[in-house]
């Protein structure tokens, strides 16, 4: 609740009271503002993924059931998350640069196919009962998945195309402190709301594995 | 130590912990026979023998050499199995898929006519009974034994479902036989002929008594040279199913281009990508061998043969160069650098598709999974390729 409180407060914050770029900087500075929510949302998902990839490589070798929860629960928060920074940059791109989006920019892409992949690893679990082999095989993609991470945080810096570069941290400073007092709320807010998603994902499927398992023994009592 | 060994392996199949630290060697000239009631973990011990299960804990050798341990090591070595499934692709030949199973040219029109199958040598599997059929399959397991003067390893899983009684005579006196020349035998089975070939039967879960079986004797057939299979291609040729798939797609991406747009008035980077969709589009539709090993299970028993699953990569460089070929004959932009992307292009694609599919094999329901919602990242590395040749 309280991370859906931030959220909200960066969104009425980023859209109503923060200051937009200068109008020489972007072909369409009142889209700009949507960055208040793209760039809090894509830190949310690296977040997420980054859990989603300590689940899988858990259970991968620990076969440990708290980390299946924790990537059961982080490929969704990643799903979320990474659609709500897809959608939005879509929104912001279709307004800057004139097209929504860009097959060559390599930000774009991973980090497009990031989301992918957890739309995948959700409705590829969805579509097989639970076992061994099941949980094997998509921590083995969430592993595998998180190759791209690193090639998404590196990619505005060694292939930049239409995707602005880092305008945080860096020795360019480009942000005033308005500016970067939303982008801070927006963060704190993000990693909060992130957190407890994947908290309530991992208890919600502790309760459905408890489900199955007495499912599972009544059927065999009723043998 | 045995030929087969199976040391302290745990499984665990869905959420059941099928074998638990359970050990068996199988020595050269033992036939050792698994029985037991449905679902008692039979087929696992044999699947897991074959290298084809991830083990929990232990390791799995033959002939000395590692085939699977927990560790994920993976290794191969000439060996004979039959699985419950034929695993064998409808449009393999009769002939062809023993001489592949062996590895070596030798008579097989012989070994077939022992077997009443000598009339249907070169006719495509899918068009036998299953009673054939199974037999096809049995023989594919026990042929690399037969035609090996060393001890090598027969795994057969329930070999007589689905065989006539002599058949099912004909099998067992082959198992005695073949355990008379050094080779070992697992064979799970229900049948008390087989049971009776053999010199251990172990009762799951896990009661062992000694068999009397009547001694046997093995002339190993003369076998030829060696022989490489190239599956894959052949059954490209064999079906077009690498054209019917992969350049129907093309093709199709080709024509909905010439429909939207005016080719003579192209230029710089649409003109490349005009060029090059047609490849792109043959490649994202995946390894079409893939397709057909799915059938039957058959992957399964090739993946105990090489690392490599059957493809039909040479074929693929050939259509994705024609369809390059194609689109840049329509353009009159005809540039070999732009074939040449466009073949490397197609084939790479195809593989990784095919990679991708390849890793959901081991699921229960692996055409269930959207496997194709992680190939949008394969527009990437074109759509660069695309930007570089047009510069």
């Amino acid at each position: 609740m309280l991370g859906l409180a931030g959220a909200g407060l960066t969104l009425g914050l980023g859209l109503m009271w923060a200051p937009s770029v200068s109008i020489d900087a972007f072909k369409a500075p009142e889209a700009q503002r949507i960055f208040y929510w793209h760039v809090p949302s894509a830190w949310a998902a690296m977040i997420a993924f980054g859990m989603l990839f300590v689940g899988s490589i858990i259970w991968f070798f620990k076969r440990s059931e708290w980390a299946w929860k924790l990537h059961v629960a982080s490929s969704e928060a990643s799903l979320a998350a990474g659609l709500m920074c897809v959608w939005s940059g879509c929104i912001w791109g279709a307004a800057e640069w004139g097209v929504p989006w860009d097959w060559t920019d390599v930000r774009l892409n991973t980090f497009a196919m990031l989301t992918l992949l957890s739309l995948y690893l959700v409705l590829g679990r969805r579509s097989q009962p639970d076992g061994v082999e099941t949980r094997d095989t998509f921590a083995a993609f969430g592993m595998y998945g998180f190759i791209l991470v690193p090639v998404t945080y590196v990619a505005t810096r060694l292939w930049q195309i239409r995707h602005p570069g880092p305008v945080v941290a860096t020795s360019e400073g480009s942000l005033n402190s308005d500016m970067g007092t939303v982008l801070l709320i927006g963060a704190i807010s993000f990693t909060v709301l992130i957190i407890g998603y994947v908290m309530a994902g991992m208890r919600l499927t502790d309760l459905e594995m408890r489900l199955e398992d007495l499912q599972s023994r009544y059927e065999e009592g009723n043998r | 130590m045995g030929i087969i060994e199976l040391s302290k392996i745990t499984v665990i199949r869905g959420r059941n912990k099928v074998l638990d630290g359970w050990s068996i060697s199988v020595d050269s000239g033992e036939v050792v026979c698994l029985s037991g009631e449905n679902g008692c973990g039979k087929s696992t011990v044999i699947e897991a023998a074959a290298g084809l299960i991830p083990l929990e804990k232990g390791s799995c050798e033959i002939s000395g050499q590692l085939i699977r341990d927990s560790q994920g090591r993976r290794g191969r070595t000439n060996f004979g199995l039959c699985l419950q499934d034929d695993c064998i692709m409808g449009d393999e030949l009769v002939g062809e898929r023993i001489l592949d199973a062996a590895g070596h040219d030798f008579d097989i029109a012989s070994l077939l006519k022992n077997w009443g199958l000598d009339h249907r040598i070169h006719d495509r599997v899918a068009m036998l009974s299953g009673g054939q059929r199974r037999r096809i399959a049995l023989l594919s397991g026990l042929i690399p034994a037969m035609i090996s003067k060393e001890p090598v390893a027969i795994l057969l899983d329930e070999p007589d479902s689905g065989l006539d009684d002599e058949s099912v005579e004909k099998l067992s006196e082959t198992i005695r036989n073949l355990a008379a020349g050094g080779h070992s035998i697992l064979v799970s089975s229900h049948d008390s002929r087989i049971i009776s070939a053999a010199d251990r039967i172990i009762e799951f879960p896990f009661s062992e008594t000694k068999g009397e079986p009547v001694k046997g004797k093995f002339t190993p057939i003369e076998k030829g040279n060696s022989r490489n299979s190239y599956i894959g291609h052949r059954l490209n040729l064999r079906t077009f199913s690498g054209f019917a798939n992969n350049g129907i797609a093309g093709l199709l991406v080709l024509g909905a281009m010439l429909a939207l747009l005016e080719p003579a008035q192209l230029e710089g980077r649409m003109l490349t990508a005009f060029i090059l969709a047609p490849a792109l589009a043959a490649g994202l539709c995946g390894n079409p061998i893939h397709r057909l090993s799915l059938e039957n299970r058959s992957h399964s028993w090739w993946s105990t043969k090489s690392a490599i699953l059957p493809h039909a990569i040479f074929h693929s460089l050939i259509l994705c160069a024609a369809l390059t070929i194609l689109a840049s004959t329509i353009t009159s932009e005809f540039n070999l650098q732009l074939i040449l992307a466009g073949a490397f292009i197609g084939a790479v694609t195809e593989s990784i598709v095919g990679l991708l599919s390849q890793a959901t094999l081991r699921l229960s329901r692996p055409n269930a999974v959207m496997i194709r919602l992680l190939t949008p990242i394969l527009l990437l590395p074109w759509a660069l390729v695309v930007d570089t040749l047009s510069a």
